[in-house]
C-alpha cells in the first residue's frame, strides 16, 4: 500500500518539488530565524562572563550604550557600601571595526585580570594604555586582524597589542582614559559598572543600597532578559516571519492535496469500487502528504545548513545557535502544518460518492 | 442451485436540485451461483445504475440487495464496504487501472485492500489472462485490451463470489472484444465464476447463459 502515495506523488514531480520546497523553507526560516535570537544569548553570556555579582548602569532603561556616570565618583560611592569588595568601570560605546559596529570595552588596563582569565591572551599583550587595543579572536578571525596592525577611527590610530580567545566580556578592549580621550570627554565617564559582593548570599540588601542611590542594578542573571527587552522589535518581526512561512506552508500543502484529490476523482471511485474503505483513502491522501512532509523536513534541514554557512560567511560575527532539539521542534511544527493541510482533502476524498467518482469525466 | 444475488422491488431515484429522476423502478432479480447473466439495454435504461447497487457501492431508495444470504438493506457504509470487499469483484467501463502502478501492482492492489497476503497470487492471475511477462509494465505501455485483461485479472485475483463487469467491452474493437469475452467466459465456464455482465451489444449479450434486457429502468425479461 506504500506504494500507491509514493507513485502518486512522484506523478506529478513539479508540484510535488514545489511543495516540499515550500515547507522546507518554512522549516528553515523557522530555524535559521530562531537561531538568530542566540546572538542576544552570546552577547548576554560574553557581557556576564566576569567575576562579579551585579551590574550596576544609570537610572534610565538604556542598557546598550551609555556614557552616563562619572566613574570615579561612582566607583568610590559603591565601595563605600558594606560588603562590596570591587567596582569596576566600563564606558562602552560603538567603535566600526569588520563592517560592523562593536561596543568597545573601555576599561582599566589594571582591570584586564577581571576581564580575561589566565591564558586568555592567544598574541601579544595585555592593554598598558595609550592608542592601543585588544580584539578577540572571532573579531580578528572576520577583519584578518593581527597584532601590530593599526585601525583609524575617531580621527586617532589605534594599534592592537593583543588578541583574546574568543568569549571575553566584549570584542574590543581599549583603556578607558583613551575612549574618553577620543570622545573628549572632560572627566572619565562609565557607562555601567560591574560589583562584586564579599557574600553572594547578601545580594539582595546590596541591590537596595546600590537602588537607594539613584542606579539601576540587575544580577548576571537578569541581564539577558534585560538586554532581550531592548530587543523586542526583533522577537516580533522574527515571530511574525514565522507565523507567516508556517501559514504559507499550510496553504501550499492544502492546495496541493486539495488538487491532487480533484484530480483523482475517478480514480477515488475505482479504489472504492475494488473495495477501498473510507479509512483507506483518508489514509492514502495523508500517507501522500506525509511522504511530501517527510522530504519538506529534509530538505528544510539541508537548507537551514547550508543558510547558516552562508549568513555565517557574511556576516562571521553573527551567531546562530540551534540547539538539537529545535529541529525536532520545526519538524513538528511542520507535521501540524501540513496534515492539518491535508486533513480537509483527505475527509473529501473518504466521502466521496464513488458512483459520482465513477461518473466524473 | 443457490441464489447468490437477488433483488427485491430495487428502486432508485436520483434527486438534484429538488429534481427527481428514476433510474430503476422495483427491480426484481436473481441470479444463481455460477451463473452468466448479460444485462442488455439502450443507453440510460438504468443499467450502470442497477450494476452499481448489485457492487453495494450505491444504496437504493427502496427495495434491497440480497448477496450471499445478507440483506443489505440499512447496513452503514462500512458493513457494505466489507460484504462488496468479500463477495464482489468490479470491471469497470475504461478499465480504469491506477496509471502510477504496474500491471503486477494493480492486481495486487485488490489483495492489500483487503489486507490478505499477495505472495505470488498476481502473477499467477496475470499468467492466467496472458500477461505475466509484461507484468511490470504500466498502463500506458499496454494496448487497451491488454488493459482490460489486467481489470480482469485485478477483478478476479480475490476469487470474488461474483464478478460484475460493467461494459468491458464498451471501448474496444470487435477482435479484442472477442478475446476478451472469451477470457470471461473461461473463467465462468473452468472456474464457474458467478458473473453479471451490463452491455448495450446484443453480440456480447449472447455469450452469457441468461439474457436480461432493460428499458426505462425496469427488467422486460427476467
Amino acid at each position: 500500500m506504500a506504494l500507491l502515495p509514493l507513485a502518486n506523488i512522484l506523478t506529478r514531480k513539479v508540484r510535488t518539488t514545489i511543495t516540499v520546497l515550500a515547507i522546507g523553507v518554512g522549516v528553515a526560516l523557522f530555524l535559521v530565524l530562531t537561531g538568530l535570537t542566540s546572538m542576544l544569548r552570546e552577547i548576554a553570556d560574553r557581557t556576564t562572563r566576569v567575576d562579579a555579582h551585579l551590574m550596576v548602569w544609570p537610572a534610565s532603561d538604556q542598557v546598550v550604550v551609555s556614557g552616563g556616570l562619572p566613574a570615579d565618583k561612582v566607583e568610590k560611592d559603591l565601595r563605600s557600601i558594606p560588603g562590596v569588595t570591587r567596582a569596576v568601570p566600563v564606558l562602552r560605546w560603538p567603535f566600526k571595526m569588520a563592517g560592523r559596529i562593536q561596543n568597545v570595552y573601555g576599561i582599566r588596563p589594571e582591570d584586564w585580570p577581571f576581564f580575561a582569565r589566565p591564558g586568555a591572551l592567544v598574541e601579544g599583550r595585555p592593554l598598558e594604555g595609550g592608542w592601543e587595543m585588544v580584539i578577540d579572536s572571532r573579531l580578528a578571525a572576520a577583519g584578518d586582524f593581527h597584532v601590530g596592525q593599526t585601525v583609524e577611527r575617531w580621527g586617532h590610530t589605534f594599534r592592537i597589542v593583543g588578541i583574546a580567545r574568543e568569549g571575553v566580556a566584549g570584542r574590543v578592549f581599549m583603556p578607558i582614559d583613551t575612549v574618553s580621550l577620543a570622545l573628549q570627554q572632560a572627566d572619565r565617564r562609565a557607562s555601567f559598572f560591574y560589583v562584586r559582593a564579599a557574600d553572594p548570599t547578601r545580594i539582595a540588601d546590596l541591590r537596595r543600597q546600590i537602588a537607594d542611590r539613584g542606579l539601576s542594578v540587575f544580577t548576571m542573571d537578569e541581564f539577558y532578559s534585560v538586554l532581550a527587552s531592548s530587543f523586542v522589535d526583533m522577537d516580533l518581526v522574527i515571530g511574525a516571519v514565522v507565523f507567516v512561512a508556517a501559514f504559507v506552508c499550510f496553504l501550499v500543502v492544502l492546495l496541493t492535496i486539495y488538487t491532487m484529490v480533484l484530480e483523482r476523482t475517478r480514480e477515488i471511485g475505482i479504489l472504492k469500487g475494488i473495495g477501498a474503505s473510507r479509512t483507506q483513502v483518508f489514509g492514502l491522501v495523508m500517507a501522500e502528504a506525509g511522504l511530501i512532509l517527510a522530504a519538506g523536513i529534509l530538505v528544510g534541514f539541508v537548507m537551514t545548513f547550508a543558510g547558516r554557512i552562508l549568513i555565517l560567511r557574511l556576516q562571521p560575527l553573527w551567531t546562530i545557535e540551534i540547539p538539537a532539539m529545535r529541529f525536532a521542534y520545526a519538524a513538528g511544527l511542520a507535521a501540524v502544518g501540513t496534515l492539518l493541510g491535508a486533513l480537509r482533502p483527505a475527509f473529501r476524498a473518504a466521502n466521496q460518492d464513488p458512483v459520482e467518482s465513477l461518473r466524473y469525466e | 442451485m443457490e441464489t447468490i444475488l437477488e433483488t427485491r422491488g430495487l428502486t432508485k431515484v436520483y434527486r438534484a436540485d429538488g429534481v427527481a429522476t428514476p433510474a430503476l423502478g422495483g427491480v426484481n432479480l436473481a441470479v444463481r451461483k455460477g451463473e452468466f447473466v448479460s444485462i442488455m439495454g439502450p443507453s440510460g435504461c438504468g443499467k450502470s445504475t442497477l450494476l452499481y447497487l448489485l457492487g453495494l457501492l450505491d444504496t437504493p431508495t427502496d427495495g434491497t440487495v440480497l448477496l450471499a444470504g445478507t440483506d443489505t438493506r440499512g447496513l452503514g457504509d462500512g458493513d457494505r464496504t466489507r460484504l462488496r470487499r468479500r463477495h464482489i469483484g468490479y470491471v469497470f467501463q475504461g478499465f480504469n487501472l491506477l496509471p502510477t502502478l504496474s500491471a503486477e501492482a494493480n492486481v495486487a492492489l485488490t489483495l492489500k485492500l483487503r489486507h490478505r497476503p499477495v505472495g505470488d497470487a498476481p502473477r499467477r492471475m496475470l499468467a492466467a489472462v496472458g500477461l505475466e511477462d509484461k507484468r511490470r509494465r504500466r498502463p500506458s505501455q499496454l494496448s487497451v485490451g491488454e488493459q482490460q485483461r489486467i481489470a480482469i485479472a485485478r477483478a478476479l485475483v480475490t476469487q470474488p463470489a461474483v464478478l460484475l463487469a460493467d461494459e468491458p467491452t464498451g471501448n474496444l474493437d470487435s477482435e479484442t472484444s472477442d478475446r476478451i469475452l472469451d477470457l470471461v467466459a473461461r473463467f465462468h465456464r473452468d472456474l464457474g465464476q458467478t458473473i453479471v455482465l451490463i452491455t448495450h451489444n446484443q453480440q456480447v449479450a449472447d455469450r452469457a447463459d441468461r439474457l436480461v434486457r432493460m428499458r426505462d429502468g425496469r427488467l422486460i425479461i427476467s
